[in-house]
């Protein structure tokens, strides 16, 4: 009996130093509750009590064990609200101004201390920083500017690719837009030319095509404010490298354009044409001679790029008048019965050559995009004849239909007279 | 080279009895006896069913995923495949027209009267399985009207007092109009409808072969009087005539492909919204369109129930006409039953046509 | 079976002829009736309705490291031979405006040549603008070794 209570003892303290081995390290992990957070929590002041309550709940640094004093020095436990903010104790009280950014940098910027904890992430963003807007506009001593608690959170930080951390893809613009569309917040800033600085970038982005791609259609790799304009060295593009900037992601098209005599000419480059926040899905409408295109903005009756423009246009015109022609005729021999597979596989090609002429066309040559609207056409006169050729078959059919049924009237009356002979 | 070979046949099944009932057989020859050979082409052209159906099953799959397809590939890529698929879908058509003309001529030329009535009976059942055949056929390309016609039509099963809701799920293999639907269809066409008209159309030609064909009460008259009335000999003429007639509805069939080819359609879908105007083919047109017209409620209860309920009672009583006008026999056929079935025939007409325009 | 008058030599050679017009007209129209019977119960050249799977042509059409673009039902499918001699096969459809991709030897990679898209051999998104994945199609051979077929197939 003395041996099986022994065993039992032996087996829970066993039991009680596992549990404690696996306790340990992840005591480690989570940061321990603070005195200060003790104190802060009660406060009635909701600007003392607020950043305590956020902390508590979803935070990046909390959760691998950093706690306000790693931010704000001070003693995390000493309950005694002089003692744990005594100058000993290194306490920073809030951070504002550059100190914020000095703050963050001291771990952000520590290569061997982040390789601990998230061994792919850049430890540059202070410099970057640095040479952006804000950071200009800081080292200045403006302290409207954002700051890197402005847009990641200060208490309640999230991993950028948490759906509800202010900077995930899809929060970005409502982040910028809390201090770019505010006019009040905005007031006395001025573009390079001397006028305000705008407060519709939002309002303007919210109608374009690559807000709909990131709403609509769950494309989380169309572009926001960041994609543009810089993460933390956030700054315009600089009328230079918009080109580059958007050719980023539409490489082809910044190729073409290149080539152009519009490259040299354009001080937006693809701006001028599309917009830059407004951008909205183009037409063909913005190409050729008439008043809604847009090369009669510079471009009048008899000079080269008037022509080229024409050229272009009606090129394209006629190629998809010619796809609406093959459709109608293939879609009435398929109706018919007829076997019209390899002809809509030929449409669809003839349709990829409308894509790439709209592509071709940012060289603002029309030689090579006429190339590419010839072999669209070549393609639809293929199925043009192939479906005169179905539905002549049909007719083929329609007439050797029209010879039996002589033959059976025949035998009708022939039998009429035979009876009759009996 | 035919005499050698009945005679072969001859040595050895003795068709005397046959060639004897076969040369003596006549059909009586008078003002009415065109109406003879109503029946015949409808025999005719269950034969062209039965040979294009049997043909187009070499390639049919009466699968959702596989149906449209198949049909699709029947009509472009099979060998006449186009011919025998129009010919099969008109001559469907063709087929229940003739079987109506054949119904009203017995009808009007009282030719149910003793000793007729099971011919007439067995007639009558062939007509509704004729439409079953329709109903059932209608839907195998699995084209989108064929759909959403299947969807309407089953739905109508339902009003059916009692039964309505189990005969819809039995119908429809399950509470909606699906791949199940189609192969239940598929069976009910190729299978279960044929053995039936196997049975009731071999008793039906077995009857009239031997109860001879019938003459109108008028020319009963003139026979009791003592008139001689002309018979036309069954062997070679009735034949010749009645394969005249074939001919003629061959010809039929062949300008109805020539003029007004039969369609693919759209592949049906079935979340797609029901097309506008979506009806019935011609032959249940009347009765949609009579229920389309039927208040929603009559004295309290459902106006579609009433309607459903009133043609199965049509239905009933167009079977139940030798019992109901059984003086016919004795010479003095219902005026009340000739006004009826004249009604009946202008109604049907009228309300097809109308059922055309509305939609 | 017998006429009530025996005919007459005009009336004889009449009756011949109509029986031999009847014979003809027996005999073509039974001709246009069986020969297009006849033609519809031999197999067609495509044996089945080609919705699901399609046979893309015997192994040694295709060299390693090619790629060659083929009809699929309505839209078209590209078949891949690895350097390895693996085949892949994927819709051909570009996720971004549906233009038709192709193999790129050089990279070993399906590149779509509208706007630079470029995917991988296992038909997901490397560069460019496409925002979804290549579906991807079952490959099968099918046949005597050597001589296999090669089947693309939905699933």
């Amino acid at each position: 009996m003395a041996t099986s209570q022994l065993s039992r003892q032996l087996a829970c303290s066993f039991v009680l130093a596992v549990l404690c081995a696996f306790a340990a390290p992840a005591a480690a992990q989570t940061a321990a509750v603070t005195e200060c957070e003790n104190c802060h929590r009660g406060q009635s002041d909701a600007r003392l009590s607020t950043p305590a309550r956020d902390f508590a709940l979803t935070d990046v640094h909390r959760d691998r064990g950093f706690s306000c004093v790693n931010c704000h020095g001070g003693n995390a436990s000493e309950p005694d609200k002089i003692k744990a903010k005594a100058p000993s104790t290194g306490f920073k009280g809030k951070p504002a101004g550059q100190m914020v950014i000095a703050v963050c940098a001291q771990c952000h910027s520590d290569g061997a201390l982040m390789r601990k904890f998230a061994p792919k992430q850049r430890i540059d963003q202070a410099a970057e920083y640095a040479t952006s807007v804000h950071g200009q506009q800081l080292a200045k001593g403006d302290t409207r500017v954002a700051t890197c608690v402005n847009c990641h959170g200060a208490h309640g930080v999230r991993l950028v690719g948490d759906a509800q951390s202010p900077v995930y893809v899809l929060n970005v613009a409502t982040t910028c837009s809390k201090c770019h569309s505010d006019t009040g917040h905005m007031k006395g800033y001025k573009l390079p030319d001397g006028s305000p600085l705008p407060t519709d970038q939002r309002a303007k982005f919210e109608t374009s095509v690559h807000h709909a791609a990131l709403a609509k259609n769950n494309d989380l790799s169309a572009p926001t404010c960041n994609d543009c304009h810089g993460n933390h060295g956030a700054a315009p593009p600089g009328v230079g490298a918009i080109a580059n900037v958007c050719g980023t992601c539409h490489s082809v098209f910044a190729t073409k354009f290149a080539l152009s005599a519009h490259s040299q000419i354009f001080d937006r480059s693809c701006v001028e044409c599309h917009s830059n926040h407004a951008i909205a899905k183009p037409s063909d409408a913005m190409l050729g001679t008439d008043k809604e295109a847009l090369c009669a903005t510079c471009h009048s009756e008899g000079d080269n790029g008037h022509k080229a423009a024409g050229a272009m246009r009606g090129g394209i015109e006629k190629l998809k008048a010619a796809i609406a022609h093959s459709e109608t005729i293939v879609a009435a021999a398929a109706n018919a019965g007829m076997e019209m597979g390899d002809q809509e596989l030929a449409i669809r090609e003839a349709r990829n050559h409308l894509t790439l002429a709209r592509t071709e066309m940012h060289a603002f040559n029309p030689k090579p995009v006429d190339e590419v609207l010839q072999a669209g056409l070549a393609l639809t006169a293929k199925v043009d004849a192939d479906g005169e050729g179905a539905l002549a078959e049909v007719s083929y059919r329609r007439t050797g239909l029209a010879v039996s049924l002589g033959a059976i009237l025949l035998v009708v009356v022939a039998l009429r007279l035979k009876i009759r002979s009996l | 080279m035919t005499e050698q070979v009945l005679s072969w046949l001859d040595e050895r099944l003795d068709l005397s009895g046959l060639r004897a009932f076969i040369a003596e057989k006549s059909v009586p020859k008078h003002r009415h006896s065109v109406w003879y050979y109503m029946g015949g082409i409808t025999l005719f052209l269950v034969g062209v069913q039965v040979a294009t159906g049997i043909l187009l099953l070499l390639y049919y799959r009466p699968s959702a995923a596989e149906a449209y397809e198949s049909v699709q590939f029947i009509v472009s890529q099979v060998q006449f495949g186009w011919l025998i698929r129009n010919v099969h879908s008109w001559s469907a058509n063709l087929l229940i027209l003739m079987a109506f003309v054949h119904l009203f001529s017995t009808f009007f030329l009282r030719a149910y009267r003793k000793p007729r009535e099971l011919t007439w009976l067995t007639g009558v059942l062939l007509l509704f399985i004729m439409m079953g055949f329709g109903f059932s056929g209608y839907l195998l390309p699995w084209n989108e009207l064929a759909f959403f016609a299947t969807k309407v039509g089953t739905g109508i099963a339902g009003a059916v007092p009692v039964v309505g809701d189990f005969m819809v799920r039995f119908l429809r293999g399950g509470d909606e109009v699906t791949g199940a639907t189609l192969t239940r269809f598929y069976g009910i066409h190729v299978a279960i409808l044929p053995a039936i008209t196997t049975v009731l159309l071999g008793l039906h030609l077995l009857l009239i072969q031997r109860q001879g064909m019938s003459v109108p009460p008028s020319v009963e008259k003139r026979e009791k009087a003592g008139e001689k009335i002309p018979q036309e000999p069954f062997f070679p003429n009735y034949v010749l005539h009645d394969v005249m007639w074939w001919y003629v509805a061959l010809a039929a069939l062949a300008a109805l492909a020539l003029f007004l080819p039969w369609e693919l359609g759209k592949k049906a879908d079935a979340f797609a919204p029901v097309p506008a105007g979506i009806r019935p083919e011609w032959y249940f047109l009347a009765m949609f369109q009579t229920l389309k017209l039927i208040p929603s409620h009559i004295f309290g209860l459902e106006g579609e129930m009433l309607g459903v309920m009133g043609f199965n009672v049509a239905a009933v009583l167009l079977l139940l006409v030798p019992f109901i006008d059984r003086r016919a026999a004795d010479g003095a056929p219902s005026r009340i039953l000739t006004a009826a079935g004249i009604l009946a025939v202008i109604y049907m007409i009228v309300f097809t046509i109308y059922g055309y325009l509305a939609a | 079976m017998s006429s009530p008058h025996p005919p007459g030599p005009p009336q004889e050679s009449r009756r011949t002829f109509l029986d031999s017009l009847l014979g003809v007209g027996f005999v073509s129209t039974a001709l246009s009736v069986l020969y297009p019977v006849w033609r519809f119960v031999i197999p067609p050249a495509n044996a089945e309705p080609a919705t699901d799977s399609i046979i893309a042509g015997k192994v040694s059409e295709f060299k390693p490291n090619t790629g060659a673009v083929l009809k699929f039902g309505t839209k078209p499918a590209i078949l891949i031979r690895t350097t390895d001699g693996d085949f892949r096969a994927f819709t051909a459809v570009c996720t971004h405006l549906e233009c038709t991709v192709q193999y790129k030897p050089e990279t070993s990679q399906i590149w779509c040549a509208c706007h630079n898209g470029l995917y991988d051999l296992a038909g997901n998104v490397v560069s460019g603008p496409p925002p979804r994945p290549l579906e991807s199609f079952a490959v099968n051979l099918r046949g005597e070794p050597g001589q296999e077929d090669v089947v693309i197939s939905r699933t």
